[in-house]
């Protein structure tokens, strides 16, 4: 079942752009560890794992351990939060227009 | 925390509709007429300044209600409002909602250019795993009616 993060947690964990990069990184490839992620970043390993901590408390990567190292993998569904509203909207403002459309028409002819 | 904002999107309606601007402009500020097309809306008047609301549907915290204010109306041209709503204990439906409502009514040829702008929406900022993952949302957005529900 997916856990419900609150938006400001979300917002918080991609204000961060470093924090955003490594979630970028994490989102485009399958599966990805601390090691390949730290890689040519530019940062050190032990402030990769902040970030992806920080991640995945707000639901957006989650974590598989296989023997010694931990996979990392993005959680779409993570985002759910930031853009629904938009989806909504999207729908409902299309919606009305065809309404207003057809009560011009009818006050309107 | 870096105090970076977020990117902020809007929705835009534009279609162009066979009637004069001064009918449509009726159609939007009326409210037996808003209430035909689009709900009823709740101590309505079309003047700066004016609070009025929209019943919708509730989730978790959040009572449904849509709070509006209206903010600049030019007759005939310009209408717009503030839409807020939602609880900070939600996520997507229902979340905390603070945006606007632009409309612009326009003259042209063959009747009236109307124009709808619903800004403010906060996504991530040019993130572009956001959008490679649309196609994550088709099948995740459904889902969400189900989690929202069990938040009561």
């Amino acid at each position: 079942m997916i856990e419900a993060v609150a938006i400001d947690v979300v917002m918080r964990a991609l204000a961060d752009p470093t924090r955003r990069a490594v979630f970028e990184r994490v989102a485009s490839a399958e599966e990805i560890t601390v090691v390949e992620l730290t890689r040519g970043s530019g940062v050190t390993q032990g402030a990769i794992s902040q970030h992806l901590k920080s991640l995945k408390q707000a639901g957006l990567v989650a974590e598989r351990a296989q023997g010694r190292n931990v996979y990392y993998h993005a959680r779409p569904e993570g985002l759910a939060p930031l853009v629904d509203w938009m989806s909504h909207y999207g729908v409902f403002w299309r919606e009305r227009f065809a309404n207003l459309r057809n009560l011009l028409k009818e006050i309107d002819p | 925390m870096k105090d970076a904002k977020p990117d902020t999107h809007a929705i835009v309606v534009d279609e162009v509709m066979p009637h004069a601007p001064e009918t449509i402009w009726k159609t939007l500020t009326t409210g037996a007429l808003i209430t035909r097309w689009m709900m009823p809306p709740k101590d309505f008047a079309p003047v700066p300044g004016n609070r009025f609301t929209y019943q919708t549907t509730p989730a978790g915290a959040w009572d449904g209600v849509i709070r509006c204010q209206v903010l600049e109306v030019i007759p005939n041209e310009r209408f717009s409002y503030s839409w807020k709503g939602g609880d900070a204990g939600n996520s997507g439906y229902g979340s905390l909602l603070d945006t606007i409502v632009t409309w612009t009514l326009s003259r042209v040829a063959d009747g009236t250019r109307v124009r709808l702008v619903h800004s403010g929406f906060v996504t991530p900022r040019n993130d572009t795993a956001f959008k490679n993952m649309s196609e994550g949302w088709k099948k995740i957005v459904p889902r969400l009616g189900t989690v929202t529900d069990e938040q009561d």
